[in-house]
């Protein structure tokens, strides 16, 4: 089979789990633009296919994708029953700099087109894709099922066993849409993932702060090459950086108002941040930290998607051990040897990977003195937070702590987009858009 | 880059903020994230770019890219044609030891990905094993096994 005819494929598997998605988006995403729900029907629709993929091929190990098809047709139509018209999409904030606009987007595209093909350009091969998401998903795509020796075969101890499950699945689905495991053909998830980011991000943006706003984090995302380059086709960090956004997104319009559509959406942006990287429920435990200070009930929505997640995990897989981590170093008596790691775990992130980056990083936080204050404010102590929780997690490593940093710096960049959206909320806000003005659709 | 718009909708505009100094203001910002952005984008390689694009190009016209001419196996480009050739004798269902190299760990994952759905195991199981692949083994040192590219390959 050749690449075009398997790319063919995955982007068809792409398009049938968006449709998937849209239907069941629909239901709650009355008050997003076109950009949005372009986002939150790939999200909803990899989410929905890998739990079906899960439920079929355990029910019915090598059955192939027909059963996923038929119920992916039963979703659809119960949808449809539930919701027939299509719901009006809002306009965006109206605003000054067209051209500019234009101009970001253009930018953003060119970048865009970049990582598309870097990450087509040849099979994935980086290392947590062989050891990690691309041995579960092809075996899970090549057996028809999920073996058990995924998590319990000790050949397999660094294989990461206690990972979530959405990337391989997802993989494995696009897999039998391609007509076999195609490992150039199956990266194209991953540049369809920064889209939908770019998507996310212009879209919330446009409708909440401004068009240009939007752009500017689009422009700014895109150019983001440590995290959007070949290496990372084939991780989880490219799909959990688009669930970053997603997730942030819904935390600031249960801030801005709590309707049951809105609450829907922060459950659903939970369920599929947590269901990427293990990371996804320390961001989403944080969240709903966050509410809880403020005394907001929607909390929830944020604390029993990763419940359910682990617990159908668990049902899975059975139990599983984090061999990363020695946890036992929280205890009283090991505090004196925690202390030290840590601090050595902060000077090697201070010493090595902030002076790297020191010339953004101190852009950055000129950038957050000298500007207004914006709708996303309440996500600038959560990436903190988040960073600081890395730092305590290598501290605690099974291993060497700071052979365990190395990893920082590929972790660390998948908060960038959602960073983008906390600065450009920054950019002066255009005008609300009057009902039936002419205004652009993103 | 224009960044002028209508302040109104911001939760906590600056009292006593002139004209000009919100031009100001408005201008240091977008230099800022220009610098912000200028700096990730100064990670690129264009060499890099360059020869993604012609492999790139080769798949469109119908080549297929190996492995072994990936990065993937830049570490050992052998080593991806001696995986391809056990793959190709052993059926999916078989567990394979293979016997390489344990340093750099690349070995190891690379064995287990090529060969997956097979199982694969190292020396210290390879009594598991229903076949047992030794890369660059001669097969002069190891009586009854088969001579493939770059190794051996032996069925129990």
């Amino acid at each position: 089979m050749t690449f075009v005819v398997a790319a063919g494929g995955v982007l068809g598997g792409i398009l049938v789990a968006s449709a998937v998605g849209f239907s069941l988006s629909r239901l709650f995403a009355a008050d997003l633009t076109r950009a949005e729900l372009a986002s939150w029907s790939l999200s909803t629709g990899l989410l929905v296919q890998s739990l079906l993929l899960a439920i079929c091929v355990s029910i019915a190990p090598g059955c192939g994708p027909a059963p996923v098809l038929a119920l992916d047709l039963l979703v659809v139509a119960t949808a449809l029953l539930v919701a027939p018209i299509p719901p009006p999409s809002p306009r965006a904030r109206g605003g000054q700099g067209e051209g500019a606009i234009l101009l970001l987007l253009a930018i953003a595209a060119a970048a865009w087109l970049v990582f598309l093909f870097s990450a087509i350009a040849e099979p994935m091969w980086s290392t947590d894709f062989l050891a990690i998401w691309g041995l579960k998903g092809k075996t899970i795509a090549t057996t028809g099922h999920v073996p058990r020796r995924l998590f319990d075969d000790p050949t397999l101890y660094w294989a990461h066993r206690e990972y979530p499950l959405l990337v391989p699945l997802s993989l494995a689905m696009m897999a039998s849409f391609a007509g076999g495991w195609n490992d150039q053909a199956l990266a194209l998830l991953f540049p369809v993932c920064e889209l939908a980011t770019l998507f996310v991000l212009f879209g919330f943006l446009a409708r909440r702060v401004s068009p240009l706003a939007g752009a500017a984090a689009c422009a700014l995302t895109a150019l983001c090459f440590p995290l959007y380059r070949a290496v990372n086709a084939g991780t989880a960090e490219v799909p959990f950086a688009f669930s970053l956004v997603l997730v942030c997104c819904a935390f600031l319009d249960v801030l801005d108002r709590s309707l049951p559509s809105v609450r829907a959406r922060l459950f659903a942006a939970s369920l599929f941040c947590v269901s990427i990287k293990q990371e996804g429920t320390l961001f989403v435990g944080l969240l709903a930290l966050a509410l809880l200070v403020r005394r907001r009930r929607e909390a929830w929505m944020l604390i029993a998607p990763p419940v359910l997640h682990w617990g159908a995990l668990y049902l899975l897989r059975g139990p599983q051990t984090r061999r990363d981590f020695k946890f036992t170093f929280f205890q009283p008596r090991h505090w004196a040897e925690l202390v030290p790691r840590f601090f050595h775990v902060l000077g090697r992130i201070l010493g090595t990977e902030a002076i790297v980056g020191w010339l953004p990083l101190v852009a950055i936080l000129v950038y957050l003195l000298v500007t207004r204050r914006g709708i996303a404010d309440s996500l600038l102590t959560v990436f903190p937070l988040q960073i600081l929780c890395y730092a305590i997690a290598f501290s605690v490593s099974s291993f060497d702590p700071i052979w365990a940093v190395g990893a920082f710096r590929r972790i660390a960049l998948t908060l960038f987009p959602a960073l983008t959206l906390a600065l450009c909320a920054r950019l002066p806000a255009g005008k609300p858009a009057a009902s039936g003005a002419a205004t652009a659709q993103p | 880059m224009s960044l002028a718009g209508r302040p109104t909708i911001s939760p906590s505009p600056r009292e006593g903020e002139g004209r000009g100094g919100g031009e100001l203001r408005r201008g240091l910002a977008a230099a800022l994230l220009l610098v912000v952005a200028a700096s990730m984008a100064a990670t690129i390689q264009p060499g890099e770019l360059t020869r993604r694009w012609h492999l790139l190009v080769r798949s469109i016209s119908g080549e297929r890219i190996s492995p072994g001419e990936g990065t993937g196996f830049l570490f050992d480009r052998d080593y991806s044609v001696f995986l391809e050739e056990v793959r190709r004798r052993t059926p999916e269902g078989a567990t394979v030891a293979v016997l390489a190299p344990s340093w750099p760990d690349v070995y190891v994952y690379q064995a287990v990905y090529q060969l997956a759905p097979r199982r694969v195991v190292d020396a210290r199981r390879a009594y598991e094993a229903s076949f047992v692949a030794a890369y660059w083994i001669d097969a002069a040192v190891a009586p009854g096994a088969e001579a493939i590219p770059h190794g051996t390959l032996s069925q129990r």
